[in-house]
């Protein structure tokens, strides 16, 4: 992979002094601080794959003696080549504020120098892991504040067996926040698990117990074969109680892990069948276009979020919030408008409503297709929204999933107002119960139908926005969902929220039950079939709405 | 009670599914290809670039006088991601335009409906996808790899000591022909590797699938499973991608802990990531925008004036493999034809032999007497944060492609 042209002898010559300075440090930690050799160091991240992979570790190695300016020289060295603002010319190291850039500074001496032919290395994978627990041990032992030290920390934890305990010791001794040193200490603990000390490793095993994983298990596991649990009574009796309260743990974790998994699918499925639960229920119109209101919304969403890029640049990460009205105003808008224009004059003609509101999702695709383009759009995702932490064992909580159920709460609670609490709701639903009567009594049926779908337009485009954060936004993406949200609709029992929801809850959770055992395919067609088989039974729904025919 | 009778009803829906309008670009006396790629649909935004390098190529060679004197005239249509229609479109064009050659398809499962069609026409197919081989027709060019000479390599450099020595899989597909075949075939290549079969899990989702929540939850405890480095070998396609990409992301996952090798995964799929998180995955094929070289630089910029002078609805500096191999693909029939000095498909079939190309990727590609197939070189790409691919490592030249795998 590297450059045959690049290994000359010279560094050659370099890697195997290395080699015995890394040995130096491994084989025998040395007692006193023992300044970094840093041409030797620089040398190597230049050098080949193997190289990187050996001054990386060496830094590890070594991280409990380093002298700070070291460490920091060190973490210069390793961000510039993680980053790839790292170029190796035939001497040293120079490093750049930016990829490309036409000069950056030396790395030893600081110099300026101007690089013609710069080769930053590409990282392979191994050495990508080796840099990264590298940065690690820097940033623990190095970092400014308590977040910088702990995330140090989290890298050095998914390769703690690569980690030496003289480094977990400094940084423990050395730690100010008292909750981080705790942390650093039970992982110090837990790392001794091959100790030759047996109180040691008994309170190893129950550190690591004290943090259960799919992970902590197979660590125990594995100690399974050790001797000494054959041997010492003490040691198996500790292990086994470790071993049952991971697998309680994990157990647990995975459990809840399936309803978080199924809530956050429910409520997707529920945003999306809202708006039809209304629409279909109240009209009986098959709104076909309803996956691509979503998308409206979605595009909605991301044009609110180019308008703050523009306009307030500061506030950007609130663009999800401001594009709540937004989306729901303008994808409302389109509903009242397709009403207006094109369903009001098919009612009394349903499969051609069908019809129609098909060749509007047509429209609208094609139309966002040579508007905007094909690509998936490019959403930045603020922190409240991207990542997740792990919350309990294996079980992670995924912020772009929990916005969702929010969302689809939120939803769920302000219609349900609207329908059960202003005066646009009581003629929603007298009209849903019995059209005639409700224009007999002097009811304007003709706009209370308009303002219901934009209503139900207008839930699709706060879907939209529900979505942004977990789908791709293109816009060929409303299709996915016009099959599911009919399934649901009418699983529910048609032009019944509560239906809506407990038939969302219930697919959903299905899906996510069935998916483990049979697979994802075998899921959707379980789950298809089961559908079938209740409308059989039962054709109205789960819950049915009186009405008077 | 309703004006539509069942006949007006199956009227108004056989004028919808109506196949696409052929548009041709000017006529004169010229010489046809046609092109099978979807403008609409799930495949669009990927698929419909390839119209465009199309055109390209072939304005570059009517800019050198065409081919035996000939301009080449390129009909594009819009099978609308719809495989049926695939076979459909390319039976008017071979029947009815009279197309010299067809280019086109991107799933495989497009291409086994046009497969009937293009034999039983005699016509030509050059297929630009890297695919799962097992096939060996004489009336398509499988311009791109099979699984021996671009999948195997990337699997063997992860297992490798350079890669991360990966010792378990977990392989996710979607639910079709490629996905299943390629699986098939890493399972019989681990298992002559002595591997044993419970070092690795198989999952199929359905199209377009995007709730990955429960996969990715079940990478993360194969992952915490003991045994060794486990890998994700992914072969979903389309948005499906950037969707298990995402999940992946979000539930903490890094390329140091669970690499992902994604076989279907370019540049385009990245698009609306945040591929900070995502750095250092992986994917393999034929050519990468990265690729080094003059002839690399020289495409990448006549492609980026190509979208500006023509106003292209897709970016000017995103460059995937499948468009590199559809240009190619023009390149190697004009050679072949003028090699043969006749458009007819026996005469240009028989000048394959011994065909040559220098493509942007900087590999020589070669085509032998034997079949279809073209050697191309393989390189191994890496995510970098700018939503595109290093490239890790590649071949030292271009194997000689196996179309029947020894492994399924």
């Amino acid at each position: 992979m590297a450059d045959p042209g690049r290994r000359s002898p010279k560094v050659l010559l370099a890697l195997s002094a290395l080699l015995t300075f890394w040995c130096l440090a491994v084989c025998a930690v040395p007692a006193s601080a023992a300044p970094l050799d840093r041409a030797r160091f620089t040398a190597d991240l230049c050098g080949d794959a193997a190289g990187q992979v050996r001054g990386a570790e060496s830094l590890v190695q070594a991280g409990g003696d380093l002298a700070a300016d070291d460490l920091a020289y060190a973490g210069r060295l390793l961000g510039a080549l993680a980053e790839r603002r790292l170029a190796c010319p035939a001497e040293g190291a120079v490093l750049f504020d930016r990829p490309g850039a036409p000069e950056g500074r030396d790395a030893l001496t600081g110099a300026v120098r101007p690089v013609a032919e710069t080769r930053a290395p590409v990282l392979g994978l191994r050495q990508r892991a080796a840099v990264e627990t590298a940065r690690g041990t820097v940033a623990l032992l190095t970092g400014p504040d308590p977040a910088s030290r702990a995330a140090g920390l989290s890298v050095l934890e998914r390769r703690i067996a690569t980690v030496p305990a003289a480094l977990l010791d400094r940084a423990r001794d050395a730690e100010t926040d008292a909750s981080l040193k705790g942390t650093i200490a039970g992982l110090a603990q837990a790392a001794a698990l091959s100790s030759p000390d047996p109180a040691r490793r008994r309170a190893a095993i129950a550190a690591v117990a004290a943090s259960p994983s799919g992970t902590a298990a197979a660590r125990l596991e594995a100690l399974k074969g050790d001797p000494a649990y054959a041997s010492d009574p003490a040691f198996r009796a500790a292990l086994d109680a470790g071993l049952a309260q991971v697998g309680r743990a994990v157990a647990v974790g995975n459990a809840l892990a399936i309803l978080y998994n199924g809530l956050s699918f429910a409520s997707i499925l529920f945003m999306a069948a809202a708006g039809l639960a209304i629409i279909f229920g109240l009209m009986g119109v098959i709104n076909l276009a309803q996956g691509e209101f979503i998308m409206l919304g979605a595009y909605a969403t991301y044009g609110v979020q180019e308008a703050f890029r523009r306009f307030a640049p500061a506030q950007l990460d609130l663009y999800l919030f401001a594009a709540i009205p937004v989306a729901f105003l303008a994808v409302a808008l389109v509903g009242i408008a397709v009403e207006a224009l094109i369903l009001r004059h098919l009612y009394k003609r349903p499969l051609m409503s069908l019809l129609a509101t098909w060749a509007v999702s047509l429209f609208l695709v094609n139309l966002v297709r040579v508007g905007v383009g094909t690509q998936n759009l490019q959403f930045t995702m603020p922190a409240y929204v991207s990542g997740g932490i792990p919350l309990y064992a294996d079980f992670v909580i995924t912020w772009n999933r929990l916005f969702a159920i929010g969302f689809a709460a939120a939803t769920l609670a302000l219609t349900l107002l609207i329908l059960r609490r202003t005066p646009l709701g009581l003629d929603i639903r007298a009209v849903t119960q019995n059209r005639d009567m409700a224009a007999c009594l002097g009811l304007p049926t003709r706009r209370i139908d308009r303002l219901a779908f934009g209503l139900g337009s207008g839930l699709a485009g706060l879907a939209g926005v529900a979505l942004c954060p977990i789908y791709s936004v293109n816009p060929g993406m409303g299709s996915g969902f016009i099959v599911d949200s009919f399934m649901v609709v009418v699983l529910g029992g048609v032009g019944s929220l509560a239906g809506t929801l407990v038939a969302a809850l219930g697919v959903g959770g299905a899906n996510v039950l069935i998916e483990p055992i049979s697979g994802a395919v075998a899921a959707k067609v379980i789950v298809l079939v089961g559908i079938i088989l209740f409308l059989q039974r039962r054709p109205e729904g789960l819950f049915a709405v009186r009405r008077r025919r | 009670m309703t004006h539509l009778t069942r006949r007006s009803f199956v009227g108004t829906a056989a004028l919808l599914a109506a196949p696409a309008i052929i548009r041709p670009a000017f006529a004169a006396d010229t010489v046809k290809l046609g092109c099978l790629f979807s403008s609409s649909g799930t495949m669009a935004n990927i698929e419909g670039r390839l119209n465009y390098v199309v055109r390209m190529a072939a304005d570059e060679i009517n800019g050198r006088g065409g081919v035996n004197g000939k301009q080449i005239e390129v009909l594009t249509s819009d099978p609308a991601s719809d495989w049926p229609l695939y076979a459909q479109v390319g039976r008017q064009m071979l029947q009815q335009e009279k197309v010299a050659a067809l280019f086109g398809c991107w799933t495989s499962v497009s291409r086994k409906s046009v497969l009937p069609v293009v034999e039983q026409n005699d016509g030509l197919l050059f297929y630009p996808l890297h695919f799962e081989g097992d096939e060996n027709s004489k009336n398509v060019v499988y311009v791109n790899s099979p699984p021996a000479s671009s999948v195997l390599p990337a699997v063997d450099y992860l297992m490798g000591q350079e890669g991360v020595g990966a010792k378990r899989f977990f392989m996710i597909g979607s639910d079709y022909v490629w996905p299943r075949t390629i699986n098939k075939q890493l399972k019989g290549y681990w298992k002559s590797k002595g591997i044993p079969e419970s070092a690795w899990r198989e999952e199929y989702v359905p199209f377009g699938f995007s709730n990955f929540q429960t996969l990715v939850n079940q990478v993360r405890s194969f992952a915490s499973q003991p045994g060794g480095q486990p890998i994700v070998v992914l072969t979903v396609v389309g948005s499906s991608i950037p969707d298990f990409l995402r999940e992946f992301a979000n539930q903490g996952i890094s390329a140091t802990d669970v690499p992902i090798l994604g076989l279907d995964m370019v540049e385009a799929d990245l698009e609306g990531l945040d591929t900070g998180k995502l750095v250092g995955h992986l994917n393999c094929w034929a050519y990468l925008q990265a690729a080094k070289g003059e002839r690399n630089t020289k495409f990448l910029a006549d492609w980026a004036a190509y979208v500006k002078a023509k106003n292209v609805p897709f970016s000017a500096d995103t460059v995937i493999d499948p468009m590199v191999s559809a240009y190619d693909s023009v390149h190697l029939w004009a050679l072949a034809a003028a090699k043969a000095g006749s458009f007819a498909v026996p005469d240009v079939r028989g000048a394959f032999a011994g065909l040559s190309f220098d493509d942007p990727s900087g590999y020589t590609l070669s085509m032998t007497g034997d079949n279809n197939y073209v050697s191309r070189g393989v390189f191994i790409g890496s995510v970098n944060e700018k939503r595109g691919f290093d490239v890790l490592w590649q071949s030292p030249n271009a194997p000689k492609p196996v179309p029947f795998s020894p492994y399924g």
